[in-house]
């Protein structure tokens, strides 16, 4: 931070996206680039775009990727609303991303990309390098796959297409030139994945390097630039994803459950890493079972959370939707199991890789009858490892299935992770019932505190039972079809789901305590709109905010927290599914429902100008 | 988990497995008989009770759990197996059995039966089938014969029906058996041999439907006609029935045939039953009445590790590689850095057996980045399998970079041949102004319809001798696609189209050949 060479320009934050083809390896440079910041320490954020075809034809608008990431010295919540500087490696991404950049940002252009065919493919008529219409921007056009080519020659064994291949870390090289990162980071993640194979290691080192040197030897770029570290709190961090931190946090809640974990799953975008993080973890005793289908999977975890494991799966919308029924047996059969929804653009197959907070009313409701299940969204990556351990609380608490649900975009995003202390994290007691001499097992006798029925597993002599689908009567669970029994079981479901508010702390506002608005958010939304809101308050308007993480039930104190405020708007990857909730729950008609279904999250602007109109339009 | 010593199971009698519910199948069910047959033999299989579940779906026969006196499941259409799975790899040392019938098992549940018999997890299931639907009300089953006239076939069923054991073997079941309602003591021994057997157990079980399907199994039932209709499996043992022992199966070519014994046919001649014989196994699942006898019995039986052992086997592993699982590595299992305050943050990169998995779509690349070289020495890296790569790789790889050649169809065909002779090509697109294919003009239209026969050619168009309308393909297409069309319709030629129509590249024969060429380049 000393450094003070003229050429250098510090700033606080930078907005960068990579773009390429599906195949140029676009997500590894975005990660490797943000690696590299995060490790320097600056605070991150990151949003992968990727096309749902794993290779759409090469160079066309269809199989454009792309790799957003924030980088700053300031705490951030989202990858950014517009990047500042676009990485395109031909003319699809050019052109399937300037929209969103920034006026007067930079654009680094591979020049040899720019063929009549590429243009072609691209819907350019003309060469937008060569006619005006750049122009407002800053260009820089780097000959990429010659270069690249050039500091290849000489390694022996590589193919032509090998070299072409690592031409993304050649670009990678360039932008750590001007961004002054360290190359350590990415050199020793070169020599751990490609080791085995030295010339490939070699080779990609060698491009990272003549980027690198690229930057300093031209004279194309002018300034380099220095992002100011971040202040974290202290502490050691990680770069973590929403999908990975569920599975930190599922493995962590069966630990602490003193508990194998089943995971029964079948792959589905974007939920499916799920499985595959926790397929590495076995020797936790984790066992994953792949499923022949969505139906199996949930059937499995219901059979192991009989036999006594903390029984989990993890799925999209539309593995919901084929589980439903199944879902409902565990809602009845009154066993815990945690229901993972990474949620996606729907309806029907929709868009697999894109977001949306569209099944939040799938899982309140798509089920057939009264069945009531606790809903908790995280609303952070890094939170999803928190909401994973509760999830499993709850499940065990009140002897129900949970829905955990979270979306693309927090499943996929990566931000640092401040690293907990496993001896911090409270154990989860579980307590399986034994036998009492003279008394005769109840299955179905429910805890006073919880409403919870034992959780008698097999093997344990003398609680032999039978569990069923059938309506039952309390106590013994004997198949009943009396009007009484019936209806005092669907009161007991859904009042040990209420309970639950025992144990979720009081909803928290950010802003005043009372005033002309409320911005209610939850899910993943919540990075957009706790920026939007601070830059209303910096900008004189009198707005709070308060995220729900609890879906089902509401935290106790909502209602009374709710009533406070004249407006209550909510913005949502959905037509309005909370706020539904919201009107319905507490009788309420001063919601605005702020909707945004796009396949893509808010951006703080976005919620920024929206608030500021309603602010506006009310004075 | 309860591992308790065999000289502490008490000893059971068929009552223990009774439990207080009031039995409510139809009277004269065959479900009477079987839930018999498993109290009976349970006490004898030297499993603690608290060890034994039972986990069926839907149906009269699924009913069976609420009657046994174990732990139990009565869950939900056609998924038992599922649950199954589910439970006993979360606690392998349970005995666990499926109940399901014809519908449960093989029409709404079919998908589960099949994947639990293919990865040989080590359940019970006792499928009873009496070729209907009982519990709503008599409609046909998937083992229902063909003709069969009910509530929902008026006019007779027009669906093959399932045979069971067929099914279950061709998903690779190691345990395949059929026994009956009637056969107390049959029954009984296939039950015995079912739970002895370590990996899936399919047990067909015959059984009669008082109500709606009385007497399907009349001619194996019927004691009279039993004798003759059925043949009683046994391993070692020569393929003989019949009430006087008279009748035997024979080998003829790669049929079975049945012989009457006597008149130069000996027992010598008989095919002795092999269970380990997966071809006779077959042949046995084929035979019905009338033309042969109903096998029953034990018609295969293989070892082979179940899954949940192998599963197990994999997790012990992982712990014998990982001795000291605790949390706080597993979360620190990436590059991480220190933040301290105001200090220079402190990087620390681990090993990457530890790192999690990136993302899919990077996985993918750099799968391909490694599969490159992979483990094969340098000089042999250009060997990757290019029968592969074609079945992957669109044809717009074929034709990057290069434009199509196009005319009006008003060129005039001298032109289009001096065009054609130039670029070295075989063939012209023909584009109407907005760039749509009219047709294609090829070097095959210039030897069959010019050469020899037209002699004006600059007065005559394309358009006259081009084939109007070709075939065409989007450009995401496979190589391999591509390669099948031209073999079958002898294209040497392929247009390459936009989704709005127009026209975006050419593909030829020898495009592919030279694409192909490109993975021997350095031999």
């Amino acid at each position: 931070m000393t450094d003070n060479t003229p050429q250098f320009e510090e700033i606080d934050s930078v907005i960068i996206r990579f773009a390429g083809d599906s195949g140029d390896g676009m997500q590894l440079t975005g990660t490797q680039f943000t690696d590299a910041s995060a490790a320097y320490g600056n605070d991150i954020s990151t949003f992968p775009d990727f096309p749902a075809e794993i290779r759409a034809p090469a160079g066309t608008l269809a199989g454009v990727s792309g790799f957003q990431v924030n980088l700053s010295s300031q705490d951030i919540r989202t990858p950014g609303d517009a990047p500042q500087v676009l990485v395109a490696m031909n003319p699809a991404a050019l052109a399937a991303n300037l929209g969103d950049l920034e006026q007067g940002g930079i654009i680094i252009v591979n020049t040899d990309n720019f063929t009549k065919n590429n243009l072609k493919k691209a819907h350019y008529e003309n060469n937008p390098l060569e006619d005006d219409s750049l122009r407002g921007f800053v260009v820089h056009q780097v000959p990429l796959t010659t270069l690249n080519r050039k500091a290849l020659e000489n390694i022996p064994g590589l193919s032509s297409k090998e070299v072409d291949r690592c031409q993304n870390f050649f670009a990678l090289g360039v932008t750590f030139w001007i961004y002054d990162r360290p190359l350590e980071t990415t050199r020793a993640w070169i020599q751990q994945k490609f080791g085995k194979n030295p010339a490939i290691a070699e080779a990609n080192l060698r491009a990272l390097e003549a980027g690198y040197y690229f930057g300093e030897t031209t004279e194309a770029f002018q300034t380099r630039f220095r992002i100011r570290r971040a202040r974290l709190k202290p502490g050691t961090y990680r770069k973590i994803t929403g999908n990975e931190a569920a599975a930190l946090g599922l493995v962590t809640a069966a630990q602490k459950a003193g508990k194998p974990l089943f995971f029964g799953g079948y792959p589905i975008t974007p939920a499916s890493d799920i499985l595959h993080h926790l397929a590495g973890m076995k020797h936790f005793d984790v066992r994953t079972f792949q499923a022949e289908d969505e139906i199996a999977a949930m059937g499995s975890v219901i059979g192991a959370a009989f036999g006594g494991t903390l029984a989990v799966t993890a799925t999209s919308g539309p593995g919901i939707a084929l589980k439903s029924e199944a879902m409902n047996l565990g809602l009845v059969l009154e066993l815990p199991m945690i229901i993972v929804n990474v949620q996606r653009g729907g309806p029907s197959t929709g868009m697999p890789t894109k977001v949306e907070q569209s099944d939040l009313l799938q899982v309140m409701f798509g089920r057939n009858g009264e069945s009531p299940l606790p809903v908790i969204a995280p609303l952070s990556p890094g939170d999803c490892f928190d909401m994973a351990i509760e999830a499993a609380r709850f499940a065990v608490r009140a002897m129900t299935p949970v829905v955990l649900l979270m979306d693309g975009y927090l499943a996929n995003s990566a931000e640092p992770w401040s690293i907990p202390d496993p001896d911090t994290i409270a154990e989860i007691e579980i307590t399986h019932p034994q036998v009492v001499e003279g008394e005769t097992f109840l299955p179905y006798r429910r805890d006073v505190v919880t409403l919870g029925r034992p959780w008698a597993i097999p093997g344990t002599p003398g609680l032999e039972h039978r569990l069923g689908g059938l309506s039952k009567a309390p106590e013994t669970g004997n198949v009943s079809y009396s009007p009484d029994h019936h209806w005092a079981m669907i009161n007991d479901r859904k009042e040990k789901v209420e309970r639950l508010q025992d144990i979720i702390p009081e909803q928290q506002v950010y802003g005043p305590k009372s005033g002309p608005m409320l911005v209610v958010t939850w899910g993943s939304t919540y990075g957009a709109a706790r920026s939007a809101v601070e830059k209303a308050e910096a900008a004189g308007l009198k707005v709070a905010h308060t995220h729900l993480r609890y879906l089902n039930p509401f935290p106790a104190n909502l209602e009374n927290l709710l009533s406070r405020y004249k407006t209550i708007l909510m913005p949502e990857l959905n037509m309005g599914q909370l706020a539904l909730l919201l009107r319905g729950t507490f009788g309420i008609s001063n919601v605005v429902s702020f909707p945004k279904v796009q396949g893509r999250p808010f951006t703080i602007g976005e919620i920024y100008r929206k608030i500021h109109d309603l602010t506006a339009r009310a004075n | 988990m309860t591992d308790i010593p065999i000289q502490n199971i008490p000893t059971y009698t068929r009552k223990d497995f009774a439990s207080d519910q009031t039995v409510r199948w139809c009277p004269g069910c065959g479900d009477y008989a079987i839930i018999a047959g498993v109290q009976k033999t349970l006490p004898g299989l030297g499993i603690p009770k608290e060890n034994i579940v039972f986990i069926s779906g839907i149906g009269c026969s699924s009913r069976f759990p609420y009657y046994m006196n174990t732990y139990g499941i009565h869950s939900i259409h056609g998924r038992a197996p599922t649950l199954a799975t589910g439970l006993k790899i979360a606690r392998p040392e349970l005995s666990v059995w499926v109940v399901t019938g014809d519908g449960d098992g093989l029409s709404i549940g079919g998908n589960h039966l099949l994947h639990a018999c293919r990865r040989n997890i080590d359940l019970n299931i006792l499928l009873f089938n009496n070729r209907i639907y009982g519990l709503t009300k008599g409609q046909y089953s998937p083992t229902s014969l063909p003709g069969t006239k009910t509530k929902s076939s008026p006019m007779g069923s027009i669906e093959p029906a399932f045979n069971p054991v067929a099914v279950a073997l061709g998903a690779e079941a190691t345990f395949i058996a059929r026994t009956m309602d009637t056969l107390t003591r049959h029954l009984e021994a296939t039950l015995k041999d079912a739970a002895e057997h370590k990996g899936t157990s399919f047990v067909e079980i015959f059984q009669n439907c008082v109500i709606f399907n009385n007497g399907t199994w009349e001619h194996v039932a019927n004691k009279s006609t039993q004798d003759d209709n059925a043949l009683f499996l046994e391993h070692g043992q020569p393929m003989i029935f019949g009430k006087d022992k008279d009748k035997g199966l024979r080998l003829n070519g790669l049929r079975l045939e049945v012989v009457q014994l006597g008149d130069g046919v000996t027992e010598a001649d008989l095919l002795v039953h092999d269970e380990t014989n997966d071809h006779l196994a077959y042949l046995l699942t084929q035979m019905d009445y009338p033309d042969y006898p109903v096998p029953f019995g034990v018609i295969y039986r293989v070892p082979k590790p179940p899954y949940e052992q192998q599963l197990m086997a994999q997790v012990q592993e992982a712990r014998v590689k990982k001795p000291s699982a605790d949390l706080r590595s597993l979360y620190q299992a990436d590059y991480t850095w220190t933040i301290e305050a105001e200090a220079e943050p402190e990087v620390t990169i681990v090993d990457t057996a530890e790192t999690m998995a990136i993302s899919g779509l990077d996985e993918a690349y750099i799968d391909e980045m490694s599969e490159q070289l992979g483990e094969l020495p340098p000089e042999m890296s250009s060997k990757i399998d290019p029968m592969a790569d074609i079945t992957q790789a669109p044809i717009a790889v074929l034709h990057q970079g290069r434009t199509p050649i196009t005319v009006m169809p008003e060129t005039s065909v001298a032109q289009a041949i001096n065009m054609m002779h130039e670029a070295g090509i075989g063939a012209l697109l023909v584009v109407d102004p907005s760039n749509h294919l009219d047709g294609i003009f090829t070097e095959s239209d210039v030897l069959m319809k010019i050469a020899m026969k037209v002699t004006d050619l600059d007065n005559r168009t394309v358009s006259e001798f081009m084939t109007p309308n070709p075939d065409t393909l989007p450009a995401h297409i496979s190589i391999a696609h591509a390669l099948h069309l031209m073999s079958i319709h002898h294209y040497r030629h392929i247009p390459i189209v936009n989704e709005n129509g127009t026209v975006s590249g050419i593909i030829s024969f020898r495009d592919v050949v030279r694409y192909i060429e490109t993975y021997f380049d350095r031999e």
